[in-house]
């Protein structure tokens, strides 16, 4: 309520006139009663609009068939109503998409606090003339004084007629103008006996308490002091957004205390009135005792009362005590409250006798605070307070331990009484109440206490074994008995409540404090919602959605139990909940009979999703606790999510950074490969061409030979780049035979001698080597990288082994080098793509100054459905072994 | 050229070593490699040979060492063999003190052009004589003319400085740096636009057409050279 304090500096004025801005505006034809010719006034209005050029059409207008209104409609664009099937009947409502799309400049809409068909989108027609102006369509409607919420119970008692039909004041008062409509009670009587004003059949019986002289006069200056109040508030906006020291209010704060008893209503709408009167923020406060649940009808008494408060502009809060008023005050200190509003409700003799109700307590305990007592209504009956409530069910097994303690205190009076003359024996019967009422609460104490009282008198009262009670004092030990059972289990349980209570807060603590940890853990978004939805269908036992914004709508993202679709009615309110960052569905203003609630997931001001939780019309309303809970889940899994989404962003950018980083040694590495050689094939051309004549013959060949070898390296490297991008693509097409590796081996073998290679090569294939389906060109690709990785690896006098092995899983091509082995950091890289050994001697083969050979190699063995390893040393001798396992298949095959 | 021309090739490519030892044996040079930049550095020192071809990429370090190190003590011709589109470190080598750099691949011929250039520019600067010819130019360095078929240009002292400073150097790849340190002072090493002025107006006095030059010629984004001939 901070925010608008009076003494509050300008923003929040300058924001809530920038609000406005942007909003339609909002124009309110405010009448003390029907008939007074609202709608007459805005018609008449609306004209001068339109004759000045502006776009206006009327969405809904009632005439209720007086013919000079329905003539003064002539010449306004009227939108359809859209015919709505309710009960078998069909009604004609305001077709609220339909004055969307038309989306005029000006829209009238009568009767703003008219209610909708169920089934519509909002409940309420303010909520619809909302959703208009957030639209940026300006509106203009009418309302009679009766139907404003926080006058609802003063208009009950002027007319004696409820009217059920309200606006928040909140909505009023954000009205931007408000026109009164105003006609004096003696010419409204007169077009009334007339037949001028409509009346609805249902209501024809109030109309003559209605229409009284002194009603209306009372209700006509209740709307000229509600329209006064409003000019007052406006022009205090304007003076602070300009600026202009003005009359702030002194600094009051009202608190309404809210609770089960059906005083609330009125509470906070005296609150309210108070609050509008000294222009003072407003808190409505429920204090809940812990551990005590209320019944449904009491629970839902205080959750409508809190609701009520919200809807009139009320900050709530749910505190937690077992001391009422000391809980109270201490808020009330805290938050600096001025003034407390509380219900006295009637009944409770002993409370007045002892001056225990709240009212007084709240007076005897404070000195600065003033006290506004609300008197009880008739209606309702009040619970009796006197006695501590049972919360919990009877339990008949209480009521046989309570017998037992008796029994018990029986038999130790029996064995006292044969050891020694005592008097006082009912101390004994004392002790047994005591702990019947410690331990198994109030009325299986009563319950002790009356049978201590008879067994006390049957055995130990003369006359003995009779229950007849000769004097009367021997019933002061059945009071006494009961007074020590009422104030012992009341204290016990207070006690048991406490520790209940803080049982239960540890445990909702402990939780939170999991799902947290949970969450924290989870660094998907999917991840995420799956572990909010099961955190939340645990704790609130209903089943639960998740849906997360993506591309501007909501998917069903997780969902306990298990589902993957939502009906589309559920699915555009979880959408309105995400647009408009607002709870949606049931219990909510917005498609109330969507039998789920949709809480916005919301961080900062993005929303990033919404949770939904099913609920029946049937079930309940969700109590504070379960909301309050509803609603710290959903901000962690927000904060969880948000979370996840920096994370995956983080690592998408990472990721980009590495691959341009990748792309670019590639570049690099690719464009300097490929100058080597043609370095060498320019050199040499070159210098053949100019200096041929000088070169000698033996010179000249071994230049030539360089541009073929070199020129054939060019080849091997483009052939290995197009088998990369081929692989990558997943398009490396197999042209699979029935071939010889031996053979595959010795062109392998002979190109790398062609080359130059100075190790010993040494070809060791068994004869009876079976034949393997490969694809001939890629294997020997394969092979042939291999060995030109092992060739370039190793110094000139070690020499190589290609050997070959058979095994049930196929034939292994092995290549052993006795050279100085890969460094075990590097063997896990190997087969990576641009890892290059750091000793690169010359004599390469194309693909492998890249980087890729290896990585080829593989690509080509995976792709047959083989594999490739690579062990270094060698059984315990320098070196490294490459193993390339062609698949058998069946020749069948 | 009665004794052989020794050349030192200072780079880790067999490849490149397996073709210019003919071209370079039937240019009448006497080749000899090394690979490392530690050992470049003792052989020119040991073998003091007449020219110094150097590839940048070396096995143990970076070719530019090689020219920071023997420039403190030997002004041998030095070529550089650079990939083309390491300009920064063709710059960085020429400011170093290298005499001319080559783009890999590159064509024989114009290597064995480049180094007789460097040969000879090294034979005119020990020659140190007052008045340079270079491109039918005459620059006489005493008396601040320069003549060029008969006739004496008309040159501001600024012109003058930066002429002759390109003739001095004829044949050498001087960069916008080394220029601008020469003629304008260190504290102007970033103006190339002073520079680029400057050459244009000199074109307009020394050359037939300034928009074809023949006498000062661009190496783009390098710098300028006197071409010799």
């Amino acid at each position: 309520m901070a925010e608008s304090d009076g003494l509050r500096a300008s923003p929040d004025a300058l924001l809530s006139l920038a609000n406005k801005e942007s909003r339609g505006r909002l124009k309110i034809f405010l009448g003390a009663a029907p008939g007074v010719g609202k709608t007459y006034a805005m018609l008449t209005a609306a004209r001068s609009e339109i004759v000045g050029g502006r776009d206006v059409v009327a969405g809904l207008v009632e005439t209720h068939g007086r013919r000079e209104t329905g003539q003064l409609l002539d010449g306004f664009e009227v939108l359809p109503r859209k015919p709505i099937i309710y009960r078998n009947q069909v009604m004609h409502e305001f077709d609220l998409d339909a004055a969307r799309a038309r989306k005029p400049n000006l829209l009238l809409v009568d009767e703003y606090a008219h209610t909708n068909v169920p089934g519509s989108r909002h409940p309420k027609r303010w909520q619809d003339i909302d959703e208009l102006l957030r639209a940026g369509i300006d509106v203009w409607t009418t309302l009679n004084i009766q139907h404003l919420e926080s006058l609802n119970d003063v208009v009950q008692k002027i007319s004696k007629v409820r009217v059920r039909e309200t606006v928040p004041d909140k909505v009023f008062d954000q009205a931007d103008e408000v026109v009164l409509v105003d006609l004096p009670p003696d010419e409204l009587l007169k077009r009334l006996a007339e037949g001028k004003v409509y009346v609805q059949d249902t209501a024809a019986r109030a109309v003559e308490n209605f229409f009284k002289p002194q009603n209306l006069t009372a209700l006509r200056e209740l709307a000229m002091r509600r329209a006064a109040e409003r000019v007052d508030a406006s022009l205090i906006e304007r003076m602070q957004a300009q600026a202009i020291e003005g009359p702030w209010a002194a600094g009051e704060r009202i608190l309404a205390c809210i609770g089960p008893d059906p005083m609330s209503p009125a509470v906070v709408r005296a609150a309210k009135r108070l609050a509008d009167l000294m222009d003072a923020p407003w808190i409505a406060v429920t204090v809940e005792r812990p551990g005590a649940s209320l019944g449904p009808a009491a629970r839902r008494r205080v959750d409508d009362a809190m609701k009520l408060a919200e809807s009139l502009g009320a900050e709530t809060q749910i505190l937690s005590s077992v001391d009422l008023p000391a809980e109270l005050l201490r808020y009330a200190k805290f938050e600096n409250v001025t003034q407390v509003v509380v219900g006295r409700s009637r009944g409770g003799f002993l409370n007045e006798l002892f001056r225990r109700s709240l009212p007084h307590e709240l007076v005897r305990r404070t000195q600065d605070i003033a006290i506004h007592l609300i008197a009880g209504g008739a209606d309702g009956p009040t619970p009796p307070k006197w006695l501590p409530q049972e919360r919990i069910s009877l339990r008949p097994l209480q009521f046989i331990y309570a017998t037992l303690t008796v029994a018990a205190a029986l038999g130790v009076s029996e064995v006292l009484t044969k050891l020694t003359p005592i008097p006082n024996l009912s101390m004994v019967f004392m002790v047994s109440v005591l702990v019947s009422a410690i331990n198994f609460g109030v009325w299986p104490a009563v319950y002790a206490s009356v049978l201590s009282f008879f067994a006390y008198n049957f055995f130990f009262i003369p006359p003995l074994y009779d229950f007849t009670i000769a004097e009367p004092y021997e019933l002061l030990a059945l009071v006494i008995f009961l007074v020590v059972a009422i104030v012992a289990s009341a204290m016990a349980g207070r006690v048991r409540d406490q520790v209940k209570v803080s049982a239960s807060r540890v445990r909702a603590m402990r939780r939170l404090y999991e799902f947290t940890r949970r969450l924290s853990g989870i660094a998907t978004r999917d991840g995420i919602a799956e572990g909010a939805a099961g955190e939340i269908h645990a704790s609130l036992t209903r089943p639960v959605v998740v849906l997360l914004g993506q591309d501007d709508d909501l998917a069903l993202v997780a969902a306990w139990p298990p589902e993957d679709t939502l009906d589309p009615a559920a699915m555009t309110a979880a959408r309105w909940a995400f647009n408009h960052a607002e709870p949606a569905g049931a219990d909510t203003g917005t498609l109330p009979i969507i039998p789920w609630y949709f809480v916005p997931l919301r961080i900062g001001d993005k929303t990033l999703g919404v949770i939904g939780v099913a609920k029946d019309q049937s079930a309940p309303p969700f109590d504070s606790e379960s909301r309050a809970l509803l609603d710290t889940l959903s901000e962690q899994a927000a904060a969880a999510l948000e979370r996840a989404t920096l994370a995956s962003e983080m690592i998408r950018a990472r990721t980009a950074t590495e691959t341009e980083r990748v792309r670019n040694t590639l570049l690099a590495s690719i464009s300097h490969d490929f100058r080597t050689p043609l370095s060498s094939i320019l050199g040499a051309a070159t210098s053949l061409l100019s200096y041929g004549d000088k070169i000698d013959a033996v010179a000249k060949t071994d230049l030539l030979t360089q541009i073929k070898q070199e020129s054939e390296g060019l080849d091997a490297m483009v052939r290995n780049l197009l088998a990369i991008t081929r692989i990558d693509a997943g398009a490396l097409e197999l042209r699979r035979d029935w071939i010889d590796l031996r053979e595959i081996v010795e062109r392998v073998v002979s190109a790398a001698r062609r080359r130059g290679a100075s190790q010993r090569i040494v070809v060791n294939m068994p004869s009876d080597l079976p034949l393997v389906r490969a694809d001939a060109a890629l294997a020997e690709q394969a092979i042939g990288n291999i060995v030109a990785n092992a060739l370039v690896h190793t110094p000139p006098d070690t020499h190589l082994m290609i050997d070959a092995h058979v095994s049930s899983l196929g034939v292994a091509v092995r290549v052993t080098d006795n050279g100085p082995g890969i460094p075990s950091d590097m063997l896990v890289h190997v087969f990576d793509r641009f890892v290059k050994g750091r000793d690169t001697r010359e004599l390469r083969d194309g693909g492998q100054g890249v980087g890729l050979g290896l990585a080829i190699a593989k690509g080509i063995m995976d792709a047959h459905g083989g594999s490739i390893t690579v062990e270094s040393p060698v059984d315990g001798q320098p070196g490294a072994r490459f193993v390339m396992l062609f698949p058998r298949e069946d020749t069948s095959a | 050229m009665t004794a052989k021309s020794r050349v030192l090739v200072v780079d880790d490519e067999v490849a490149i070593l397996r073709f210019l030892k003919p071209a370079l044996e039937a240019n009448g040079y006497e080749m000899s490699s090394t690979a490392t930049v530690a050992d470049a550095v003792k052989r020119i020192a040991a073998e003091a040979p007449d020219i110094v071809l150097l590839d940048l990429g070396l096995a143990d370090g970076d070719g530019k060492d090689v020219i920071r190190r023997v420039r403190e003590w030997s002004d041998v011709p030095v070529i550089v063999l650079s990939a083309r589109e390491r300009e920064a470190e063709k710059i960085e080598s020429l400011d170093l003190g290298a005499d001319d750099y080559v783009n890999k691949p590159f064509n024989v011929g114009e290597l064995m052009a480049r180094m007789r250039t460097a040969l000879r520019h090294r034979m005119q600067r020990n020659a140190e004589t007052p008045v340079l010819r270079v491109g039918g130019l005459e620059i006489d360095a005493v008396r601040h003319r320069a003549i060029r078929s008969g006739v004496e240009l008309k040159l501001t002292p600024k012109e003058f400085e930066l002429l002759s400073f390109l003739a001095k150097n004829a044949g050498r790849v001087l960069t916008h740096r080394q220029i601008l340190a020469a003629v304008w002072g260190v504290a102007h090493t970033a103006d190339t636009q002073y520079l680029r002025v400057y050459i244009g107006q000199l074109r307009q006095k020394i050359e037939d057409r300034a928009d074809d030059p023949q006498i000062i010629l661009t190496e783009p984004g390098v710098g300028y050279r006197i071409s010799e001939s």
